[in-house]
Order: structure tokens, then C-alpha cells, then sequence
């Protein structure tokens, strides 16, 4: 099951893992010329207490990793109702799409912890731990959209209905946003639990897709 | 113990108000080829999913060796070979990435005859099914289905899209490794010549029911056409019982039975029905289907 979908999503991953760090590398180029530029100690300050954010541009960057990776694995499923072929497997049909899901899941996770180690390493060489740690407050509600959007991309793209995919992509709309409400560094750190909690949750609704799929709805 | 392959018990389907069949019966024994042929829209591939279990019927049931088609075990799964309409694989792979990943599914994968099927054809190791023609994709669905050495294959309309080599490659295959290993197969294909030297029982569906499902040869041999001219062209035969249909053009009348010549003969003299130019007219299964079915 494994390699089926990774022929599938190898270059998306393979391309996304690169990327991804680039993009986490990035930011601390603006770092580096600010610390050339001006004192270490007032840099730090304007973060502390004036609110500047040092990684704002790393906002989108695992959700569009999660997107990608989401339509290249369950895309090609639906061309030609190719699902059908992976329905007659002789696994349970709910056993097949955890599988997915978990594999998906598991590209993401190995993605986010080395974009997550590199960014901890970066901001450890230029910043205190009081500016470390907010900071990785404040970005773990990014990475749990990524995850957000990775289970709801996957439930609208095997959705079979259009009428249905277009609710569901309202319910992405509103929900997703949650994730990326605008707030002072580490204002997140109360509900990054609770929005775990919901990431959790919503990771098996790809089953109801494929349940609908599998009572002929179309 | 019923030694049916496939059960379907009062199967009744809607989409949405359309009816598609109601209380439909099909039974397919163990060992015997049996081809589901319709026009387009009469319901097989709708009997074809709800067979597969990706359609849940209004009423009735399927069964498979003895399990409802809805709730399949792993284990059943794996006794049934299946092809979608137009061949349809992961064509993300190549040949030798989609042999790898189904035989990690089945027991009794055997790799033999789809490298033989994939010997004839000129593709290179490397290439995707998707830039494969037809014909060749339709070689290397054969070839999976082959190498799963599943008990029941169930086939929709195999035939699609392939020239008549690559169809009579695909039949003589197919019905050798049928025979041979007393496999069970529930086809349907749109080119009926096809069926004629594939299966062994018919099954013939109409908007709503069936028309007929018996052995192929049987049929054909019951199954009769008569061709005949009438003097008076307002005549019109289609609600006699022994008629199942009735064309006719200008004086020209094709009358579609299962009784004898003799005793539409006798019937027309009975009843007064000035004709000439009787003659029962030999038959393929196309020309039967169409004469069953009608030709619109």
C-alpha cells in the first residue's frame, strides 16, 4: 500500500521536503542582515516588546505542502474512478483509507520535524529561548493547518459529489482560517491543544467520502 | 449448498424515480462464463457495481460465495479478479511497479503469465500504463488478473476500445484459462461477436427486466428468426404470444420466436395472413440480441 502511494507522491514529497526548508531557511536571511545592520540586543528587543515577527514568512508554508501532497495522493484515485481498483483490494475499504490517510500523515509529520528542528536550530543560534519559544508557539498552529488541510483536501477530493465537495470546501473556508487568526507572538499556546484535538478529529473524515463512494452516490 | 458463484436475489435499483430493474434474479454456477449483454442504459454496469459493492441496491441483495456483495470480506476480495471499464489501472506505474505492488496482496500471485502477456507487447520497462494505447493497457489489466488466479473474474465490457486483435488475444485467453482451471467469469461487452466465442450462458436485460438468461447455445438454437412478406402491411403480430418481437418495413416482416418455422407457418395460414418469401433466416448472437432486444 505503502509504495503505491509514494509512486504517487515521491516528487511531491521529495520536492516539498526541499522547498520546505528553503522557505524555513529563508527568514533568517533577513536575520542575519538585521544582526549586521543593528545591535543584536535591540533586534531582540523590537521582537519582545514591539511585536515584530521574524518567521511571519513561514505562515502558509505547511499548509501548501499539505495541499500538494493531499491532491497528488488522492487525486489520481479519482481519474477514472481508479478508487474502485483500491476499494477491491482485499483489505477492508476503511482499513485502505486509514492507511492513506496515515501514510500522507506520516510524510507530513517527517516534513514538519525537520522543518521544525531547522527552524528551533536557526532561531537558536540568533535568539534567546524567551524569543525561541513563543516563536514555536506561534508557528505550531501553521503546521496544525497543514495537517488540517491535508485530512479535509483529502475528504473533498474523494468526495464523488459535486454539490457535496463544494460544502465541504465551505467548511474547509471557515475552518482552516482558525488556524492563521492574527495574534501577538505565542498567543496561540492556550488553544494549540484543543486545535490538535480538532486536527485529530477530522483526520478520518476522508471515511465518509469513501463511504459515500461505496453506496454508488454520484 | 448452492455451487452459485453469484446469487442476486429481487434486486431492485432506482436512480433517483427511474426505475432500473426491479426484482432482477441472476445466478452464475461455478465454472461457467456468463455474458450480461444490454443496450446502453438497461443496467449492467449498475449490476456490475452493485456486484462489486461500490452500489447499494434500493432492494434485494448479491452474493458472492455466499457473502452479501455490500459487506465483501478481504478474503472474498481476493477470489474476485475485476476489471473496470476501459481497463482502468494505476497508470501512474509502470509495468513492473503495478506487478510488484498486487503481488504483495495475494497469496497466490503468480507472475507467470502476465510477463508472458507483457512479452508481446512493445513497451519499454520504464514506460507509464499511461502513455500505453488501449489495447496495450488492456494486456496488462488481463495480465494482473490473470496473475491473481482469482476464482470469479468479473469483466465490464472488456472489449471497449480495443482492435479486433488485441480483443481476439484478450477472448482466447481469457476462455483458455476459463477452461482450463474451471474459473468463473460474469462479463459484459459492447460488441456481441465477442461473446459468442467467450461464454457459456446468456443473460440478456431489457429496460427493466430481463429478457432471458440460459445457455448461449441452447438459446441459439431456440431462438429463431423468421422472414417473411405480407400482402397486407398494416398487419401487426407483436402481441401474439409466441412473438418475442416484431419488425417490420414496408411488406418486409422479421418475426423473432422461440417456436418453430412450422409453427409460424401454420399460424399465418390459420389465421388467413397472406405471405410469401418464408424463409427462417440463420443467426449470430448480435442478430439474436438485436432481434430480442429490438433494434431501438
Amino acid at each position: 500500500m505503502v509504495y503505491k502511494e509514494w509512486i504517487k507522491t515521491r516528487w511531491f514529497v521529495i520536492l516539498y521536503a526541499v522547498l520546505g526548508l528553503s522557505f524555513i531557511a529563508y527568514p533568517f536571511l533577513n536575520v542575519q542582515r538585521d544582526f549586521k545592520f543593528s545591535d543584536a540586543n535591540n533586534y531582540w528587543y523590537t521582537i519582545m516588546f514591539m511585536g515584530v515577527s521574524y518567521f511571519g514568512s513561514l505562515k502558509f508554508v505547511p499548509v501548501l505542502g499539505a495541499l500538494a501532497i493531499s491532491v497528488a495522493q488522492y487525486f489520481p484515485e479519482t481519474v477514472s474512478k481508479r478508487i474502485k481498483l483500491t476499494f477491491h483490494l482485499p483489505i477492508n475499504e476503511n482499513r485502505v483509507l486509514l492507511m492513506m490517510m496515515l501514510y500522507g500523515s506520516i510524510c507530513l509529520v517527517t516534513c514538519y520535524i525537520i522543518q521544525l528542528a531547522v527552524f528551533l536550530g536557526l532561531s537558536c543560534i540568533y535568539f534567546p529561548s524567551d524569543i525561541v519559544m513563543p516563536a514555536m508557539t506561534s508557528v505550531t498552529p501553521w503546521f496544525l493547518a497543514g495537517f488540517a488541510a491535508y485530512y479535509l483536501a483529502a475528504l473533498i477530493v474523494l468526495e464523488p459529489v459535486w454539490k457535496y465537495r463544494m460544502a465541504y470546501l465551505l467548511v474547509t473556508g471557515t475552518f482552516v482560517p482558525l488556524f492563521f487568526q492574527s495574534a501577538s507572538t505565542g498567543a496561540y499556546e492556550p488553544v494549540n491543544l484543543a486545535l490538535a484535538f480538532l486536527v485529530i478529529i477530522i483526520s478520518i473524515s476522508l471515511l465518509f467520502s469513501g463511504y459515500r463512494f461505496r453506496k454508488g452516490e454520484m | 449448498m448452492s455451487n452459485n458463484a453469484i446469487e442476486c436475489n429481487n434486486l431492485t435499483h432506482y436512480y433517483g424515480k427511474k426505475l432500473v430493474y426491479e426484482n432482477l434474479n441472476i445466478h452464475v454456477k461455478e465454472g461457467s462464463i456468463l455474458g450480461l449483454l444490454g443496450k446502453n442504459g438497461a443496467g449492467k454496469t449498475t449490476t456490475i457495481n452493485i456486484l462489486n459493492g461500490f452500489l447499494q441496491p434500493r432492494s434485494g441483495e448479491c452474493l458472492i460465495y455466499g457473502e452479501n456483495t455490500q459487506h465483501l470480506t478481504p478474503k472474498n476480495k481476493s477470489r474476485i479478479g475485476f476489471l473496470i471499464e476501459g481497463h482502468v489501472q494505476y497508470a501512474f506505474m509502470n509495468i513492473h511497479q503495478i506487478e510488484k505492488f498486487y503481488s504483495g496482496f495475494y497469496e497466490k500471485w503468480d507472475n507467470e503469465p502476465y510477463w508472458e502477456l507483457m512479452s508481446k507487447l512493445k513497451v519499454t520497462p520504464t514506460q507509464k500504463i499511461s502513455t500505453m494505447s488501449c489495447g496495450q493497457r488492456s494486456q496488462v489489466a488481463l495480465g494482473l488478473i490473470l496473475a491473481q488466479d482469482p476464482d470469479l473474474l468479473i469483466l465490464d465490457d472488456f472489449s471497449m476500445g480495443l482492435d479486433p486483435g488485441y480483443r481476439r488475444l484478450f477472448i482466447d485467453y481469457l476462455r483458455e484459462y476459463a477452461k482450463s482451471k474451471n474459473k468463473t467469469i460474469f462479463t459484459t461487452s459492447h460488441i456481441i461477436q465477442d461473446m459468442e466465442r467467450l461464454i457459456d450462458d446468456v443473460l440478456i436485460m431489457d429496460y427493466n427486466r430481463v429478457l432471458t438468461q440460459r445457455n448461449v447455445h441452447e438459446f441459439m438454437r431456440e431462438f429463431k428468426q423468421i422472414a417473411l412478406e405480407v400482402e397486407n402491411h398494416s398487419i401487426d403480430l407483436s402481441d401474439e404470444d409466441f412473438v418475442a418481437n416484431f419488425e417490420k418495413v414496408n411488406n418486409k416482416v422479421e418475426i423473432y420466436t422461440y417456436e418453430s418455422a412450422s409453427f409460424v407457418k401454420n399460424f399465418l395460414e390459420k389465421n388467413g395472413i397472406v405471405h410469401h418469401n418464408f424463409r427462417e433466416v440463420e443467426m449470430g448472437l448480435e442478430d439474436a440480441f438485436i432481434g430480442l432486444t429490438g433494434k431501438y
